[in-house]
């Protein structure tokens, strides 16, 4: 069973999409090749849920990170020896070598293309391949997988042993070009899929680990289901810059962060910066956040930006209604999951919020295998709360007022806050005096 | 001075929708004519702000709408004769001196598609006028479309054509030839001019034959500065199924509607069934309602699905504020607006959203001559506002409950309502009880598991 999430989850968080701008698929797509470009999108659409996996694949990322390496092929070969090895050749090397002199007979009466083609996309594959046996010499000491000791074990051994004693003439004679394609597509094709493979990890490797150098992300490490921790002592969002860090620290005594603040106070991009880290976290992926522990949970909640479905006939209300109902009937599954709840209920009256976020927080935090997150500008339940339960930590997001002009400093503080100061924004943007002119 | 709007409003309204999806300009678009559909949507871009530019268009449709009058042109006619007129190249001319034996005969094999199109553009021209002309008569002693009809007549009429409404069956190759000349080239502003009239003439019948099937009235516009803003009856949306019809009057002394009501209540349908007919009334179009007055306004501004964009940094209640701004710096400028606030203030706190709710409707209640809708659920407010202002109108749409379910009216009442069922609806929903039944059931496997 995979890790768990949702379409309103992902575009809460802004996740995948390639040409959505910001998205944490952009963000850390910097692949050269088609191929990687496509294993990138895999991993973002398949996070993982095995703390073996994922601390394995994060382990690979932190190698690239400390060797700093950059992609050593030039995309267009990629592209070439791709369409090259992509079309099959014949099992025997006779025909093969017949098929060939035909085709330079064509070439020759006719100005055909096809021998041109196939001798360029030989040499491109051939410039590959010892493209990546010198590369292989700078990636001592990459963890060991499967693929990685594949490909290194055929390099190293007499798989790939004419390679080191290719010595070819430029343009290749006809028979040379017969034995080497003979060799390449028929008798290696296995290999050379590996190699393919490989090499699109490779890409991958290195995009991410570039990017993650670049903005200072670091590793997560994955810890088994059971211990329930999700601890950092520095988060923040990582499409931001300068974005302001946090620590956070959840656990089975204290699973419910309830958050409060002003508008503005950066309640959403908080939350925000938790979802990305714990789906980051579960790809093996770099996270925005320092010396970051997790349990491995089996999936991902969030409920940000619901929006009223005024065609289906639903009220803003309703589709909060819905939506926490789904969460409900998952964690009721008793899964472990990660729930993020943006202002709760803000969809209808001020009594109907109270009740109904104080009811549905008591709940939800008896689930103490979960983790949630939940903000609200209601801070009445938050002292409601506090004395109904004791597994919550009670944070804010505070507001410093310098005259008239507010002013946040993103960092968390322990506690529930009342700051408010819509009508200080209204004064500030002077409406009432142009509506009273 | 013209009726203004924005993108916002457009998209709450649902007046163009998205592409394909159903829309009040869909509503509308019966139009046999791709010229009709694109003026129609001309129309519902710029609707007008002047008292008697709407009556008189509305006074058009109204009547044709009576005389139940049908557009009397095939629509591929149209096409043909579109396709015809942008071919300007003076080469392409027919001439009657080639009319030779070789020609005939190549025509017999297969005429070039050149010459097709004219053909079929001259024929289809020919036979438009011929029908134009039969319309005219039977709309005679109409007493609106005058001046349209005259001018008309005046083309239909000018001498150069009279041989074409001679000429009996098909056309011989001569008469095209002669024909074309007169069309596309000597009176081509003629021709162009009369089909333009001819798309007018369909969108108004459209709109006319949509009016009586689905029984529209068509309101009666007032000019602006008088103290009864508008008068509304029955008004129901048109794209809801067995709408609940409501009366509506607003005069400078209760221009601002405070609307209360708990969830579902269907307060969000109402002020777009208003909204609409309100856009559609300043456009001349016939509305969703059995009888409307309204004094001529300057725009229409809603704002019912505010998007919080929180990809740009901007909270819900910063959008909020921006927006409301927006409706001042209107306001600032003179101009008499209908504007609609859905649940004000949602995106901020219960303490500042009664102090702002408080705030600006009171600054809103002293333009007096603009109409305000806002509603909230911030029932609060209400009670301070009724001593602080005078012309405020206090509705709201009530729940019955029958045992567990919430019943809605749909019908507005005097007065402001407390109602609530947030919770019903969740206890209804149950989720309170699969996170109670869920823990047992994990408990109950642990149990055994162990």
């Amino acid at each position: 069973m995979g890790f768990k999430t949702d379409k309103q989850t992902l575009d809460d968080l802004n996740i995948t999409g390639k040409y959505k701008a910001h998205s944490l698929f952009s963000l850390f797509n910097d692949t050269h090749t088609g191929g990687g470009e496509k294993l990138l999108e895999l991993m973002f659409q398949q996070p993982l849920s095995d703390a073996l996996a994922i601390n394995q694949r994060s382990d690979v990322f932190k190698f690239f990170h400390n060797k700093k390496l950059s992609f050593p092929f030039n995309p267009s070969t990629i592209q070439a020896a791709e369409t090259y090895l992509g079309e099959g050749t014949a099992h025997s090397y006779v025909v093969v070598a017949g098929g060939h002199l035909r085709k330079k007979f064509l070439q020759m009466a006719m100005k055909d293309e096809h021998y041109a083609q196939l001798q360029s996309g030989l040499l491109a594959t051939i410039d590959m391949l010892k493209g990546l046996q010198q590369f292989l010499a700078l990636l001592e000491g990459h963890p060991s997988t499967e693929l990685f000791e594949t490909v290194a074990g055929a390099f190293s051994g007499d798989t790939m042993k004419w390679l080191r004693e290719l010595r070819i003439d430029q343009p290749l004679r006809l028979l040379q070009l017969a034995r080497y394609d003979h060799l390449i597509r028929h008798v290696l094709r296995g290999e050379m899929e590996n190699i393919l493979r490989f090499i699109y990890h490779l890409d991958v490797c290195i995009a991410v680990s570039n990017v993650a150098r670049d903005r200072n992300f670091s590793y997560a490490q994955a810890l088994p289901k059971g211990e329930h921790i999700f601890k950092t002592t520095a988060l923040h969002h990582p499409a931001l810059k300068n974005g302001v860090a946090n620590p956070l620290h959840l656990h089975e005594e204290q699973n419910v962060l309830f958050l409060t603040g002003a508008n503005m106070a950066g309640k959403s991009t908080l939350m925000k910066s938790i979802g990305i880290a714990v789906y980051l976290a579960h790809m093996g992926f770099p996270v925005a956040a320092k010396e970051m522990v997790f349990s491995v949970r089996d999936g991902l909640y969030t409920s940000i930006n619901v929006s009223d479905n005024l065609n289906l006939g639903y009220s803003h209300f309703y589709a909060e209604v819905l939506r926490v109902k789904k969460v409900a009937e998952e964690v009721a599954e008793g899964r472990d999951l990660v729930v993020i709840f943006d202002e709760l209920f803000k969809g209808t009256n001020v009594k109907d919020a109270y009740d109904a976020t104080l009811a549905v927080t008591k709940e939800f935090s008896t689930y103490r295998n979960s983790f949630f997150v939940i903000s609200t500008h209601i801070i009445e339940v938050g002292e409601a709360l506090k004395t109904a339960c004791d597994n919550l930590q009670f944070s804010y997001l505070p507001t410093i007022m310098e005259g008239s002009v507010p002013r946040y400093p993103y960092t968390l503080q322990a506690g529930i806050t009342s700051d408010r100061h819509g009508m200080i924004i209204i004064e500030n943007e002077r409406i009432l005096e142009m509506i009273d002119e | 001075m013209s009726f203004t709007t924005d993108k916002q409003s457009l998209e709450d309204l649902n007046i163009f929708g998205k592409q394909g999806g159903d829309s009040i300009y869909n509503i509308f678009n019966r139009c046999t004519t791709r010229g009709g559909a694109a003026i129609l949507e001309e129309l519902f871009r710029y609707p007008l702000a002047d008292y008697e530019a709407i009556n008189k268009r509305s006074g058009i449709i109204q009547s044709f709408a009576l005389a139940g009058t049908s557009f009397p042109f095939k629509s591929s006619d149209f096409d043909a004769a579109e396709a015809y007129l942008a071919n300007t190249d003076e080469r392409s001319k027919l001439t009657v001196q080639e009319n030779t034996v070789t020609r005939k005969l190549t025509n017999m094999i297969a005429m070039d598609i050149e010459t097709q199109q004219i053909y079929k553009g001259v024929e289809s021209l020919v036979e438009l006028m011929k029908n134009a002309q039969e319309l005219m008569q039977a709309l005679n002693g109409h007493p609106f479309y005058k001046e349209e009809k005259e001018e008309i007549r005046t083309i239909l009429n000018d001498p150069a054509f009279a041989v074409m409404y001679e000429s009996k069956g098909k056309l011989s190759h001569a008469q095209v030839a002669a024909f074309d000349v007169i069309l596309r080239f000597r009176h081509r502003n003629l021709v162009e001019k009369l089909l333009q009239h001819i798309y007018y003439l369909d969108v108004y019948l459209a709109i006319a034959k949509v009016a009586n099937d689905k029984k529209f009235v068509f309101p009666k516009a007032l000019p602006a500065g008088q103290s009864n803003l508008l008068k509304l009856e029955g008004v129901y949306h048109p794209q809801v199924k067995n709408a609940v019809p409501n009366n509506i009057h607003v005069t400078t002394d209760n221009n601002v509607i405070f609307l209360t009501g708990a969830n579902m209540a269907g307060k969000s349908t109402f002020m777009k069934s208003i909204s609409i007919a309100m856009f559609l009334a300043h456009m001349g179009f016939p509305v969703a309602a059995q009888q409307m007055e309204f004094a001529v306004l300057d725009g229409v501004y809603t704002t019912i699905n505010l998007p919080d964009n929180l990809g740009m940094g901007a909270s819900h209640f910063y959008a909020e504020v921006l927006r409301v701004k927006k409706m001042a710096g209107e306001l600032q400028a003179k101009k008499d607006l209908f504007i609609v606030f859905d649940e004000l203030f949602r995106g901020t706190n219960v303490k500042d959203a009664y102090e702002a709710t408080i705030a600006i409707t009171s600054a809103f209640a002293k333009k007096r001559r603009s109409i305000f809708l806002i509603s909230t659920h911030i029932i609060e407010a209400g009670d301070v506002l009724k001593e602080k202002c005078n012309n405020i109108n206090f509705l709201y749409l009530p729940t019955r409950m029958s045992g567990h379910q919430p019943v809605y009216t749909y019908k507005l009442e005097q007065g402001i309502t407390g109602d609530r069922h947030g919770m019903v609806i969740i206890n209804n929903e149950k989720i309170l009880q699969i996170l109670q039944n869920g823990k047992k059931q994990l408990r109950k496997t642990t149990a055994y598991g162990i």
